[in-house]
């Protein structure tokens, strides 16, 4: 994708006739619509970055950088600390992600070749349509009512006797938890990397499977060493797109997290993320300190994005430099 | 969720009302005291506390019923945003569960510059989950309640509860404590109350509308604590009075100052008020209120207008609606859906304060 940009630009020839020049000034035109958008973008992006920063002022100016790192949330002595609600996000869009991506990447990788049992694949198909569409806070309400009483009763207790002697798995089992919204999230970021990583392993030229069959390779080995390799970057993509979606989701999370802010290994303790804090405390916050606050937590959100994002694309080149593609 | 279901019915009402045209038939129903003026064509806009919302749908949608040419349309938004959209005078009138504080007033220029009333009140409930203990069984003493909130006291069979419940078996289950998780009028009189009775909670915890709990997760609204209690065993949680009676939840007897162990109900609210002859925005508090029959768990809900109203018409109506939700008229609406009736020292002092609304120099509010 990106090796287009430094393609040499193909021009039109020298203008002759009336309607060559047309199509020129047709050319420009496009050129100026489409710098015209990309600049727009931009724009966007910092309107909407100083639409932030601005009301976050008094709560930056008062807490300084120390915010990032307090583990208070005090409403009543106003003091506050975002650490808690950084580590509950990073967390619970890890379980996610951690949980997602592999049934993911399998779903995809089967609904992508063609093989047998035809017969099930576009059922699936139309399965991952419908979870795309399932509204999050319908997801929140199954989750609350049906999978954190599952969650405490079966799921908790029987990790804790497989995996009792690692931390992350003590009692006491709250079904609402780091690991139930993390549960929560791999569900909500499915049908996008699914869909995704599905159209990216379609588009893995035929003839390089076919090449890598011929040459004695397994279906297996084929999938291994050529199709994902190829498909590398595009399922990246899929899975920063999930990941940004898991990050920012709300109010399925606050219905399943339970909505304490603490910092526990112990991945059944009660969290709470940096989008719910926000849903939870803006209808009742009155005033420039606290609204500030709120608009800093949500400035810390996108920071937060940006930066895995980052760390996402950083970690792409490393593994697609070598190959020379 | 319930409520808002039950609320939802009058909205159903209005469409029906709608399609049959009714005539403006301007009718003042005598009721005790109160003579209901006819109010002038308006379209008010109110927003604010979610807690009213029940209440001001079914009494807007009778009072359009009355008079057809004043709609009314309130957006519950929450107390905070109705304050906010009041001071951007975006709004006709404010609902909050808590009177304004200074520096809110002074945002609207000053304490003098805006009227408050309380419209109604409410009771909060503390309702668990506990098998074998059935509806107003458990008995809970101020100490026991601040113990359970402040993490001191984490089991069901711990001594301090066990002697006060001396005919109950408790399990030796661990105490699942549910709060809630988003800012609301509810937390607010509930450690309102808790900073009343235990000196510890007022000076580790205070008061507010969020606080910084110690124990127990959070859950964002009545409904969701109300669903984690009924599906968690074990769980204890604050709940308002209404969803505790409409979803049939288990809450436990609170000993109240008189050492009275009282079911919160709407009654024992009213009780409680009224043990407070004089309530002024800046000194309201009911909470652990005398009397044998007080809910010692209770607080006002507050509407909210400017004294001097730009617009005659629309300030007029305002005020003859707000007149009427304070009537008997209007407040039989509020007993109806569990909240407690307005005493009438109160409703009188409403009256006084809404007579001190003017327009250009004139007081809006005409009755005798």
């Amino acid at each position: 994708m990106s090796q287009a940009t430094a393609e040499p630009r193909v021009r039109p020839p020298l203008v002759t006739t009336g309607r060559q020049r047309r199509w020129l000034h047709g050319d420009q035109l496009f050129r100026g619509l489409a710098v015209a958008s990309g600049v727009l973008l931009l724009l966007v992006s910092a309107i909407f970055l100083l639409a932030l920063f601005i009301p976050a002022l008094p709560s930056i100016t008062r807490f300084g950088l120390p915010f990032l790192w307090g583990r208070d949330w005090d409403a009543v002595h106003l003091r506050f600390g975002a650490l808690p609600f950084i580590y509950g996000t990073v967390v619970t869009s890890a379980i996610g992600m951690l949980i997602a991506f592999p049934v993911g990447l399998g779903a995809a990788l089967f609904l992508a070749e063609e093989s047998r049992l035809n017969w099930i694949r576009a059922p699936l198909s139309f399965a991952v349509e419908l979870l795309a569409g399932i509204p999050s806070v319908v997801i929140g309400l199954w989750a609350l009512f049906i999978l954190t009483p599952i969650m405490r009763d079966d799921v908790e207790p029987f990790l804790n006797h497989l995996f009792g002697f690692l931390p992350f798995f003590q009692p006491p089992f709250s079904g609402t938890s780091f690991l139930t919204a993390g549960i929560v999230l791999a569900i909500m970021v499915l049908p996008i990397l699914i869909a995704l990583s599905r159209d990216v392993i379609r588009a893995v030229p035929r003839s390089l499977q076919e090449a890598s069959l011929a040459l004695g390779a397994t279906r297996a080995e084929t999938t291994w060493s050529v199709v994902l390799p190829y498909a590398r970057v595009g399922i990246t993509g899929a899975v920063l797109l999930a990941l940004g979606r898991a990050l920012g989701e709300t109010i399925a999370v606050t219905m399943v997290i339970g909505n304490t802010p603490q910092i526990t290994s112990r991945l059944f303790a009660q969290g709470y993320t940096l989008a719910s804090v926000i849903a939870n405390e803006f209808t009742e916050a009155v005033g420039p300190i606290l609204q500030g606050v709120l608009f800093e937590i949500g400035l810390v959100l996108v920071l937060i994005t940006i930066v895995v994002n980052v760390i996402a694309r950083l970690m792409v080149w490393q593994f697609t430099k070598p190959e020379g593609r | 969720m319930k409520r808002a279901i039950l609320a939802m019915v009058p909205a159903v009402g209005i469409l029906l009302a709608a399609c049959g045209s009714t005539s403006n038939t301007p009718a003042s129903s005598p009721a005790a005291g109160f003579t209901i003026p006819t109010p002038p064509a308006a379209n008010l806009i109110g927003a604010g506390s979610t807690f009213d919302y029940p209440f001001f749908n079914a009494a807007f949608y009778a009072y359009n019923q009355k008079f057809s040419d004043v709609t009314v349309n309130y957006q519950s938004i929450g107390s905070g945003g109705g304050i906010q959209q009041l001071t951007k005078k975006t709004v006709d009138f404010g609902a909050s569960d808590v009177p304004l504080k200074t520096s809110e007033a002074d945002a609207m220029g000053g304490a003098d510059a805006v009227v408050q009333i309380p419209v109604t009140l409410g009771a909060v409930s503390l309702a668990y989950n506990l098998q074998g203990v059935g509806n107003g069984q458990l008995k809970l003493t101020p100490d026991l309640i601040a113990g359970i909130f402040l993490g001191s006291i984490t089991t069901w069979n711990d001594p301090a509860i066990t002697a006060v419940n001396s005919g109950l078996s408790l399990p030796s289950q661990p105490i699942n404590v549910v709060h809630r998780s988003d800012a609301s009028g509810t937390t607010y009189i509930f450690t309102d109350y808790l900073s009343n009775v235990s000196p510890e909670w007022k000076t580790k915890i205070g008061v507010g509308k969020s606080v910084s709990w110690k124990t127990g997760g959070g859950q964002k609204g009545n409904e969701a604590v109300a669903a984690y209690i009924k599906q968690t065993p074990g769980a204890i949680g604050y709940v308002e009075l209404a969803y505790v009676v409409q979803t049939n939840m288990t809450q436990a007897r609170l000993k109240n100052a008189d050492g009275n162990f009282v079911l919160p109900s709407a009654a024992g609210a009213t009780a409680a008020a009224a043990a407070k002859p004089n309530v002024t925005p800046t000194d309201f508090s009911i909470v652990n209120a005398p009397g044998k029959d007080s809910a010692p768990i209770a607080g006002y809900s507050w509407a909210m207008l400017y004294k001097d109203q730009t617009d005659k018409t629309k300030g007029q109506a305002t005020v003859d609606l707000l007149y009427w939700l304070i009537s008997p008229d209007g407040q039989q609406y509020a007993a109806n859906l569990n909240y407690a009736k307005l005493p009438d020292n109160i409703a009188k002092a409403d009256v006084a304060t809404l007579k001190t609304v003017t327009s250009g120099g004139t007081a809006l509010l005409t009755v005798s």
